[in-house]
Order: structure tokens, then sequence, then C-alpha cells
């Protein structure tokens, strides 16, 4: 999901493990000619890149209307989420194949390309302007259209019998850059067993290939597919996330993983999945010159035991992830890690009736943090942080056509002045990462691939405080944005 | 018996005659893999009406127990898109348009033999309400019994399905349909046509209870 924190200031917050930057420059000092500052920039280009939503790809290659997979795009029903974890390989197109000598099958694709594109529209408007990036006492324009926002072309569908991909290339409009976004790769294979007539178990095995935490998972409680599903790119965003988020902190799409998962009778969920970092350009192999580099692997893992009856479906679950990395951004990628311990927990209930349908979810994340590197290299005071993160979303949609959620989120932490030190709109006057706010969206859907969007977050706490918070005189309300999109999947 | 009966007795009489023979068992005669595409398709469907044919949202009908005609002619209507309404175009145009007739009967068989879904108590004066009106129809409303055709104990026969145990929001949806010609059914245009949405909740909610 598109973070809250927009592209600007990523750039300047992602620097080293998104602590070191955040302190150490403003968001107009992105433009500073240092290198690691130039390579955390290229990084965050694909960082921040957002991830898709619903894919008409899927409706072509199944047959089937958006409503059967979504709510309202991109929020999965149980169907959804059944198709997803079963590989995205469910079609009825013409195939073409192909068998070897002994019949087995080499070959099992459709006949046309499971392709569509997303195109994104987007006014932002904030409080109060922000300043002028390049001339100091100067205001940037009050309000931002983005024509586009964003631009989508995917790959998402079946490759080969069990085997399927949602692959996203997306061009951003505030970056004017294009690149690899979420990507999901993964094979799945049903069995069946213990019993008869009736009282056999079906277990699902699977395995993905992906490039962004939870961004496999089915619910969409967990951060790469929760709410917002979408949000400014240009309005400032908090100073941090935890690593399994999809904030400043996250890893975003810089990180590439294989992992197995399990769904066994339609209501167990467990998964593993190693991940190591893949971050598209810059030094190659990475140095020095890259930011977030993982140390060995970090593990991603997941819990989750979901109950559906008449028209409900209820989910609870856990998950988490562990990671080692090096701040890099001019410091050697040897020597102490900065160490990240995620542990979260969410819930998602979901009703969807002829005319009506809402959802509930949420999750809180607690993160650990030892930062032994970022303290050596004076990028942050404590060795230990925590880090707490809470988001809760309930949404309503009357025949899929009108509605919209209200969401409350909080981020809270360990006070640490250098990690978090002032600097202009990004930084924090306390040495607080406290932000918490609300966030309301209204949605009209003349179809059910084109989705208009009013979203508006109030904020009433940012990067630690209600006013000045940042050292130079910015309120948090001065934050405060109004969103309106204009969104279409074809 | 009015003219009207005779010509609905009729037709029922043709469908029930075409509906047995169309009921032959063919699983049999399946090749290797075929009965392979059949074991798969099954899955496919289970995700949705339940591996057994009970499903658990009644946004999708229960299938286990379902007469095997009545359910080949179902999946041969979505196939050829006669069956046009809006939950068939979302979807079952796109589940069985790669379907081959093998398949079909196949799933026909698979899911008729299973056991019945239990049926679940509702409102008792509404569960009595709605067993006087399948067994007895409304003759002032020009409303026949229900049972004359889906069985006394609403348990189909051959080309007329099964609606004991059936999901109450899903019959009344179809009964809906039905009314406003969203879902061709010659027979049951006629038989709809003077019912009342109290009627059909009543019904329904028989249906599901027994």
């Amino acid at each position: 999901m598109q973070p809250l924190v927009p592209r600007n200031w990523m750039i300047a917050l992602r620097g080293v493990a998104g602590h070191r930057m955040a302190n150490a420059i403003s968001y107009r000092s992105r433009q500073a000619c240092r290198p690691w500052v130039l390579a955390a920039a290229c990084l965050a280009l694909y960082i921040l890149a957002t991830p898709s939503r619903a894919v008409p790809s899927f409706a072509r290659q199944t047959g089937m209307a958006c409503s059967a997979c979504h709510t309202v795009f991109p929020e999965l029903t149980p169907f959804g989420r059944a198709f997803k974890l079963n590989g995205y390989v469910l079609d009825n197109i013409k195939q073409i194949t192909g068998i070897d000598t002994s019949d087995r099958q080499t070959l099992a694709i459709n006949s046309l390309p499971p392709i569509s594109m997303n195109l994104m529209i987007s006014y932002t408007h904030t409080g109060q302007p922000l300043p002028d990036s390049a001339i100091s006492g100067a205001l940037a324009k009050d309000g931002d259209l983005l024509f586009p926002d964003q631009v989508s072309l995917f790959y998402a569908g079946k490759i080969a019998d069990g085997l399927g991909a949602f692959v996203q290339l997306t061009y951003d409009g505030a970056e004017d850059h294009f690149g690899l976004d979420n990507t999901d790769i993964r094979y799945a294979h049903h069995f069946s067993f213990g019993g008869a007539n009736g009282n056999n178990h079906e277990l699902l095995l699977g395995v993905t290939v992906n490039n962004n935490p939870a961004v496999q998972d089915v619910w969409n409680s967990t951060p790469a597919w929760g709410y917002p599903f979408a949000s400014s790119s240009v309005a400032p965003g908090e100073i941090t996330s935890a690593k399994v988020d999809n904030g400043a902190g996250g890893f975003g799409q810089t990180v590439g993983g294989i992992g197995v998962y399990v769904w066994l009778d339609e209501h167990f969920y467990a998964e593993i999945t190693n991940y190591d970092s893949a971050i598209p350009g810059g030094a190659h192999p990475l140095d020095s010159t890259q930011t977030n580099v993982v140390q060995g692997l970090a593990p991603y893992w997941r819990l989750a035991y979901e109950q559906r009856w008449d028209r409900n479906s209820l989910e609870v679950g856990v998950y988490g992830l562990d990671a080692s990395t090096h701040p890099g951004g001019g410091t050697p990628l040897q020597g102490p890690t900065n160490k990240y311990k995620d542990a979260a927990a969410d819930f998602q209930y979901q009703f969807i009736g002829e005319n009506h349908s809402f959802t509930v979810l949420g999750t809180y994340i607690h993160e650990s943090q030892t930062l032994d590197a970022s303290v050596l290299d004076g990028f942050a005071a404590n060795l230990h942080n925590d880090l707490h993160t809470l988001k809760v979303t309930g949404d309503y949609y009357y025949r899929r056509t009108i509605g919209g959620y209200l969401g409350y989120f909080d981020t809270s932490g360990s006070t640490d002045p250098t990690l978090y030190a002032p600097a202009s709109v990004v930084g924090s006057n306390n040495g607080s990462p406290n932000t918490n706010g609300y966030i309301v969206e209204v949605d009209y859907l003349p179809w059910l691939n084109t989705k208009l969007s009013a979203q508006y977050v109030d904020y009433q706490k940012f990067n630690g405080g209600s006013t000045n918070y940042d050292g130079s005189g910015r309120n948090a309300s001065n934050n405060n944005t109004f969103y309106a999109l204009l969104w279409i999947a074809f | 018996m009015k003219s009207h009966d005779i010509i609905a007795l009729a037709i029922i009489s043709a469908m029930y005659i075409g509906a047995h023979a169309w009921a032959a068992d063919v699983t049999d005669s399946l090749t290797d893999a075929q009965k392979a595409t059949l074991h798969k398709t099954i899955e496919t469907c289970g995700t949705c009406h339940g591996v057994n044919g009970r499903s658990v949202s009644p946004t999708f009908p229960n299938l286990a127990a379902q007469t095997a005609p009545y359910i080949e002619m179902q999946l041969h209507a979505f196939k050829d898109q006669t069956r046009a309404d809006p939950d068939a175009q979302a979807y079952m145009w796109g589940m069985a348009s790669p379907l081959s007739d093998a398949t079909i009967s196949g799933l026909a068989k698979y899911f008729s033999s299973e056991p019945a879904p239990p049926g679940r108590p509702g409102n008792p004066a509404l569960i009595e309400q709605g067993k006087r009106l399948f067994q007895e129809g409304v003759p002032a409303q020009q409303i026949p019994p229900c049972a004359t055709c889906h069985g006394a104990h609403a348990e189909g026969m051959a080309s007329f399905p099964r609606l004991a145990g059936q999901h109450a929001p899903y019959l009344l949806k179809q009964l809906l349909v039905i009314q406003s010609v969203l879902r061709t059914a010659p027979v049951m245009h006629g038989v709809v046509k003077n019912l009342s949405k109290d009627q059909m909740e009543a019904l329904v909610a028989y249906l599901e209870s027994i």
C-alpha cells in the first residue's frame, strides 16, 4: 500500500534505516550532492512505488466480475483470498499447451496474456503549504495535481498449471520514474488426506517469491495491502515505521524473499518467508553507498485462523519480521548491525451481503530495536528503542457502489533526540516519533473498476507534537491532507 | 384443470423424462485425463460451494444432494449464457465456460451423490406458514403447491431442483430474479408471478429448515 509518507519526505527519511537522514537533513536537503543521498534517492524511487490493487487481468482470465474477488477493490473477498492462495491460476480462457513424449505437460499458458492497466489521477491539498524546496522562506504551490499520480502495467495471472504471478510495473508521476512495483509469484498444490466421506482434510501447500514482506498475505489487515489503499504521495508523512510496516522505516520493495505457506481446511494459515536485500539501482554488489542493507536473512512469519459463517468471516492472526541491517549510507556493510524484531497481531471481520458490505480490521505492531550500528555511527542516542503501531479501520459500502471508511492510526515509541532530530517538516523537535490521527474517505464507484475518492487525513499529533513539532514552527494540523483521487483499472 | 395447468404439466413431464435420460451415468466412461480434469474442477467449485457441496456463504448455493439433471442443466445454461441473473454473470459464466460436457456430467454426478446439508432451525411461525405454502399453494392467487414439482419433502425431482436445506437468502434471491425475469425459468415465471415478498420469505424459511 501506499505509505502515508510522501515521496519527497521518504527520500529524506530512508537514508539510514529510516533514521539517519531523517535527523541529519531536511526534506529540502535531499537535493544535496552527497553520493549516499543520491543513492538513497534512487532507492526511494523503488521503495515508494505504490503497490497494486485490483487487476482486471484476473477478471479477463477467470471470466468473473471484479466483485467475485473484491468487495470494493482492492479489498479481497473470501473467494479472492482463495484465488490468491491457489496461485492466481484459475482460468477459463483458451490455453496454449505442450507435452513431452511421456505425456508430461510442459506448457499451459493463456492464449492471451493477462495484461491490464491502472491509472490514478490525484489532487492533494495540505492544511498549510509546504516550504519551497529551493528558496528559503518561500512556499510551494498550495495544492498539487498529479496527472498521473501513477500508471501501472500488470501481468497478473497464470503462468503454468499451479504457477501464477502478480507483477506490477509502475510509472510514478511525482518522481517521473518507471520501475518494478509489488511482485508476487507463487506456486500452489492441493492435497487431500486423512479420511473419507467428507471427513478428509484439505491442504494447500504453496511457495511464494515476492519483493515486499506481507505482500503475499491475503487479509487486508496486514500492512502491504492494508488501509489506506491509496494516499497522497506529496503530503508529509510520519517520521518512521516498523520494518514490517509500509511506512518510512519499512523495507518496501527493496527486498526479495522466498517462502512456503500452508492453508489447511480453509481455516489455518501458516507461512515463513526469508528475505534478503534486493535493492534496485545503485551500487551492485551492494556496498556502503546503499542504505538499510539486510545482514544475513530476514525471516517473516505468519499464523492466521479464519472462520466463516453465513455471509461473515473473521480472521485473527499474528505475524512478524526479524531483521539485522547495516545502515550503510557512507558507513561500511561490516561490523555491528541494527536489529529489529517485529511482532504483530491482526484481525479482520468481514460481512458481504447482497446490498451491504462492511469490514472492520486492524493491526498492532510492536518493534524492538537494538541499534548497535546507529549508536556507533552517531545516528541514534539509545541502544534500545521500541516502536508501537496501531491501525484500526472500518469500511462500509452500499451495493459496492458508494461508501467509504474511517480509520485511526497511532505510532508511539521511545524518545531518541538523535534518531528523531529536528528538521523542517520531516523532523521532530522533541525526539519523539509519536504520531496519531484519523483518516476518512468517501468513495463512489460508478463501475466496479472505477473509483472516485475523497480522503481527509487529520493529525492529532505529528512526529512527537501538536504544535511546532519539527522545531521550525510547523503544527501537526498543518499536515492535514485532502486527497482526491480518480482511480481506474482496465 | 385449467388449460395453463395442463400446459405446465406437459412441460414438466417432458422435462422430467428428458432429464432422466440426461442423468445417465457418464463418469465411468471418462478417460484418465478427463477424470483428472474433473477432480481439479471439483476443487475449484469447492472454493465457493464447499468441497463437499455444502457452502458456508448463502451467496453460493449448496450443491450436495442436488439433483444431477438440474446441476447439468444449470451448468449448460451458464456456459451458453442463457441463465443471466447478476450472480450468474458475475461468477458462473466464467466458471462454466471451459467445462466440457463430460466434466459437467461428472460434476453433476459427484455433487448429487454428496450427503444433503442438514436443515437449519428458524422462526417457527414463519416456517409453518412456508410449509403450508409449499404443500398447498395458494389457489386464490393461482399459486400451485411447490411440492408438485419439487417433491413432497423438497428433495427435487430430476430437473426440478432440490430445495430442502438450501440457504434461505439464496432461495429468496432466486425467487426475486425469476419473478423479475432476470433469470429465465419458464415454468417458474407463472408460479411466482403472484407470490409476495412475505410469502417468499416464509417459503424459504421453511425450505432452509428441512
